[in-house]
């Protein structure tokens, strides 16, 4: 379980997380949705120890961060640092032996050529698969389908199913609705730094219809495409 | 293993890689890295009464690229906090080593601790922090090298605006030409790194354009940020208008002749033909002459394919 306390982030006088409130139980999957600029990636770095901040984190790991994937946007990579090399590096610093990466490289990424070289979605699927070697307890995805083939989407959401009935926590981010819908127990919409509205799975759909209501709106009308 | 060691390690690899593709068997790229250093190191306390703080100034500028923050922050998401904190320490130290020899074989001792001191407390502080604030740049009309590059360097520019106050408080001329050498060195560091095709690709234009656009664009930028010093000088010092033109124009012409040699290696990044006729320039500077002519014709047979 990760608590998360009125939590509060600024950068110089611009308010981005204004008091969030949130629990993380283990062995639930949590998403988060909301516009860009909403928050969430602050959010993230926040609970991965990136960003200070104001308010309280407590979780029954100490500290979290050692226990802790987290999947960025954009991942880094080392200027011509091999897909190997980058799974090798993560085991290592994790010290955890890695063991037959052939057998465990699951997207078939070409583990030899530089990660530079890769595509979004390769590079994406590779920095997964390193934070899924370390076996957190805790995961944090950020839009973990952005960029990424259809057949390996179909794979993330069995492997964030996988991780559920494993006790981990889990929290995603992902502006497409469905994948969510697949994948979480509870939904958080993110607002100009607060959640201003939750559902859980039988409350999706009206979630759904609400966000497509205010987001939308009148919007594409105004275009005035005819 | 050892996370560190084995990070360590990695990195080991990955510049042999790097040597190895700049067309050199790894060895020897290290020897000839020591030799080059050594030798422009001792060169500069041969040309100027300066070289112990340009050497500072270099020691710092290769620190802190370091601290970049995407990097440091995948650093801090994998490892420990300790091992993050030791990382970043042993990675300042190596940097910093060379430079803090050659300050000790030279004698300045002070300056020496200074970049030890000083690369230590850098490996604490992350740059780059996420901030709303924007650094606004005179570069609006042709917003790339320049308005990127003057946002990560602008205390350069402000330190070499600074020193051209101190050499006219203190009638220290050398002191002013090097204030102005300093920002024409700050803006050769904007053309140092290839942007990627696409940046290329959409201007609609054929490379001989192209590339004067560049360095029309190259220009006026440096002009913006080098002609209050060199103004400054001149009116301080009218004796010496002569050399500080000489100075100003040997900036156009370094810059001009850089964007060349990027681009005649473009896509890829400059190999080790332009590395040396580079480094023969600045210490021949006639050979620009050649040079330009060359990496003009280079260049706008790489971006042919590019744009048509």
């Amino acid at each position: 379980m990760i608590n998360i306390e009125n939590l509060s982030k600024s950068y110089g006088g611009h308010q981005v997380l204004k008091g969030i409130n949130l629990s993380l139980a283990a062995g639930q999957v949590h998403g988060i949705v909301g516009e860009n600029g909403a928050g969430k990636t602050t959010l993230f770095k926040c609970i991965a120890g990136l960003e200070d901040y104001e308010g309280s984190i407590q979780s029954a790991f100490n500290p979290l961060k050692n226990h802790l994937g987290l999947l960025p946007t954009d991942p880094f990579f080392f200027s011509k640092i091999t897909g190997r090399e980058y799974l090798l590096l993560l085991c290592n610093a994790r010290l955890l032996p890695p063991t037959d990466l052939d057998a465990k490289n699951i997207f078939d990424l070409p583990l030899n050529q530089y990660a530079s070289t890769y595509s979004t979605g390769m590079k994406k699927k590779l920095a997964l698969t390193a934070i899924l070697l370390q076996n957190n307890e805790v995961f944090i995805l950020d839009e973990p389908f952005n960029g990424v083939d259809i057949h390996s989407n179909m794979v993330i959401t069995e492997i964030i199913q996988k991780l559920r009935s494993l006790g981990k926590t889990v929290l995603i981010s992902s502006h497409i609705f469905s994948t969510l819908n697949d994948t979480c127990d509870r939904i958080y919409l993110l607002k100009e730094g607060l959640f201003v509205r939750q559902a859980d799975r039988d409350g999706f759909g009206d979630l759904e219809a609400e966000m497509r209501a205010f987001t939308v709106g009148d919007r594409v009308a105004r275009l005035g495409l005819g | 293993m050892n996370p560190i060691r084995h990070y360590f390690q990695l990195q080991f690899t990955l510049l042999n890689r790097h040597i190895s593709e700049f067309g050199l068997v790894p060895w020897l790229g290290y020897l000839l890295s020591i030799l080059l250093f050594s030798g422009l190191s001792f060169f500069l306390y041969y040309r100027t009464e300066y070289a112990p703080y340009l050497l500072v100034f270099g020691a710092f500028s290769a620190v802190l690229n370091m601290g970049e923050r995407t990097r440091n922050d995948f650093l801090k998401s994998i490892f420990k906090s300790e091992e993050y904190r030791k990382i970043r320490l042993f990675e300042n130290g190596i940097i910093a080593i060379p430079f803090i020899i050659i300050l000790l074989v030279k004698g300045d001792y002070w300056m020496a601790l200074a970049t030890a001191a000083g690369s230590i407390l850098m490996a604490f502080v992350q740059f780059g922090r996420s901030s709303n604030f924007t650094l606004p740049t005179p570069f609006r009309r042709w917003p790339f090298e320049f308005s990127m590059g003057f946002r990560k360097t602008f205390y350069f520019h402000l330190l070499a605006y600074f020193l051209t106050f101190m050499a006219i408080s203190v009638g220290n001329f050398n002191l002013g030409v090097f204030s102005l050498v300093l920002v024409f060195m700050v803006c050769l560091t904007y053309y140092s790194e290839v942007e990627v095709t696409y940046y290329v690709w959409i201007h609609a234009q054929q490379p001989t354009s192209f590339l004067w656009l560049k360095i029309k664009t190259e220009l006026l930028y440096s002009s913006i940020l080098s002609l209050p010093v060199a103004i400054t000088l001149c009116f301080f010092n009218p004796g010496y208008w002569h050399i500080i033109l000489a100075f100003q124009l040997l900036g156009y012409a370094y810059l001009s002749t850089l964007i060349l040699a990027k681009y005649s290696a473009f896509p890829s990044s400059m190999g080790l033909p332009q590395s040396i006729l580079l480094a023969l320039c600045f210490t021949m500077p006639p050979l620009l002459l050649v040079a330009a002519w060359l990496f003009y014709r280079q260049s706008t047979r790489r971006l042919q394919p590019i744009l048509p």
